[in-house]
């Protein structure tokens, strides 16, 4: 297999958002041009410099990245919409990276664009039936997970309201998060229980919103002077689930085994990551991934979270956006989302949420279905 | 009256429990549930491959909870749903019978048949309780 480092560098020269907000009647369209204009400047380039793009969107509907092009001027670039659930933005930006290493692109765009769709699931056309009414549910999955953690390691509710309050916190001093308000360990415990001991605001929200990242190569560099700090993505893996095995949800092991396979592609460890973006759709996911990204051992990751080893200032700050709970989760941008954030962590300039001379940075989303992909982005030094 | 999923179980001969309806494939010899229309889930043989074969509707419960939030619609919470190995290795989210009170982690179940309301339908779905004896 080729590498990401043994292929033409490829690297992020502009990022750029739209705030992820609650189901509003903002138009799909003013949202995504609002985060590739801003994606462009960042980059210090014009729309006409932008050879292809992918779009990540689950719920608009057929050629929403075409229809929105039309409003940037239609300069015939390649153009792919790409619908991998939660993951969708994260695999846009994937194959716009891929493109650029094969050198068959100098410059791409990856674009998420999302309104809270129909939310249809090719599940519920399966034709297969499952014992529970529920199994279909990730929610249900990973609060069972938290009970029998609970049980096996003292996993408490606390714990999982200590991921939620950071995560919120994050959030507020993020002008681009859909949730605005710090919230304490009493206040998330004090939320409606949803299921055992997960609560409301230990639950990602449904939203909506865009988020754009620009790749290109060293020649692109030179050929549009781009002055604006380049950051490599110097690893790149997506892997579906296999059969559980015992008790560990399938998506967890998978997370771990993507995250092997980009810390070898990087020829980097677990002790070399300042900030990661990780999927934490429920605030059990942020602990199980920590321990499988290696951040923490096994079993402990509860005492990483507390010992304040994910917290912005930590050992590798985990979420510093707010994260999936705290920042939102509107599907098609959020996988583009977190490399909006590594990115402003590589450069030095995420302001108060800034982690301090960080240079390696990981994103990770899950899919339903399940898959699970991974990023490896570094500051060149 | 009409089983709400009939292809995952049936009653049986007494008509006190259920049995589930999994799939022995001939090819890799493994069996799964439930039997679908589609093959092996396990090596991917073809349909004809694979026969019925009647599971006895018992499972160990390793893990429950009660969901107190409508996730889907028609739930009408609390709902107790868990984990239970229904075979060796073969691990299932179920949904158990009344409140949590009943159920502890390791015990013994049994697939019944309860009565519920769809709509307007009355139906026998599947659920599991403490196994007797
Ligand atoms: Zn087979």
């Amino acid at each position: 297999m080729v590498t990401l480092k043994e292929a033409r560098p490829v690297y992020v020269i502009g990022v750029g958002m739209h705030k992820y907000q609650f189901v509003s009647d903002t138009l799909y369209i003013d949202m995504g041009l609002t985060a590739v204009r801003a994606a462009l400047k960042d980059a210090g380039i014009a729309f006409p410099e932008v050879e292809s793009a992918y779009i990540g969107c689950t719920g608009i509907g057929m050629a929403a990245g075409r229809i929105m092009f039309n409003h940037l001027g239609s300069t015939g670039l390649a153009c792919t919409q790409v619908e991998n659930a939660s993951a969708s933005g994260s695999s846009a930006f994937q194959m716009a990276v891929h493109e650029v290493a094969l050198g068959r692109r100098d410059v791409s765009i990856a674009v998420g664009v999302d309104k809270y769709g129909d939310q249809v699931r090719a599940v519920s056309k399966e034709a297969v039936n499952r014992l529970s009414d529920t199994a279909a549910i990730p929610l249900v999955k990973y609060a069972i997970m938290a009970e029998y953690l609970s049980k096996e390691k003292g996993l408490t509710g606390e714990d999982l309201a200590l991921v939620a309050s950071k995560n919120h916190t994050n959030a507020s001093k993020n002008p681009f998060a859909q949730f605005q308000k710090p919230r304490s360990v009493e206040q998330v415990l004090a939320a409606n229980t949803v299921a055992g001991t997960t609560t409301s605001l230990m639950c990602c929200p449904r939203g909506e919103g865009a988020a754009a990242a620009i790749v290109c190569s060293e020649e692109a560099i030179r050929r549009l002077g781009i002055t604006a700090e380049p950051i490599r993505v110097t690893a790149s893996a997506l892997q579906s689930e296999k059969p559980q095995q015992g008790r560990e949800i399938p998506s967890v092991t998978l997370a771990q085994e993507v995250t092997e396979m980009v810390y070898q592609e990087a020829g980097i460890t677990a002790a070399d990551l300042d900030c990661v973006e990780l999927h934490d759709a429920f605030a059990i996911e942020e602990i199980l991934y920590t321990e499988t990204f290696g951040l923490a051992p096994k079993g402990e990751g509860q005492h990483f979270l507390r010992a304040g080893g994910s917290a912005i200032g930590g050992q590798c700050c985990v979420n510093s956006s707010g994260g999936l709970i705290g920042q939102g989760h509107p599907l098609g941008p959020t996988g583009i989302g977190q490399i909006h954030e590594i990115v402003n962590q590589l450069r030095g300039r995420n302001g108060e949420r800034q982690q301090p001379d960080a240079k390696i940075g990981m994103a990770h989303m899950i899919g339903l279905g399940s898959i699970a992909i991974a990023h490896i982005l570094q500051k060149e030094v | 009256m009409e089983l709400e999923k009939p292809d995952l179980y049936r009653l049986s001969e007494d008509g006190r429990t259920l049995v589930l309806r999994g799939g022995r494939c001939a090819s890799c010899k493994e069996l799964s549930f439930p039997l679908t229309r589609y093959g092996c889930p396990k090596c991917g043989a073809e349909p004809d491959q694979v026969s019925e074969e009647m599971m006895d509707g018992r499972a160990q419960l390793l893990t429950f909870l009660t969901i107190h939030t409508k996730l889907i619609p028609g739930m009408t919470p609390p709902v107790v749903v868990g984990e239970a190995e229904i075979a060796p290795g073969m691990i299932e989210e179920i949904m158990l019978d009344g409140t949590e009170e009943r159920y502890s982690d390791g015990m013994m179940l049994q697939a019944v048949p309860v009565e519920i309301t769809k709509g307007e339908a009355t139906m026998i779905a599947c659920r599991f309780a403490p196994a007797e004896g």
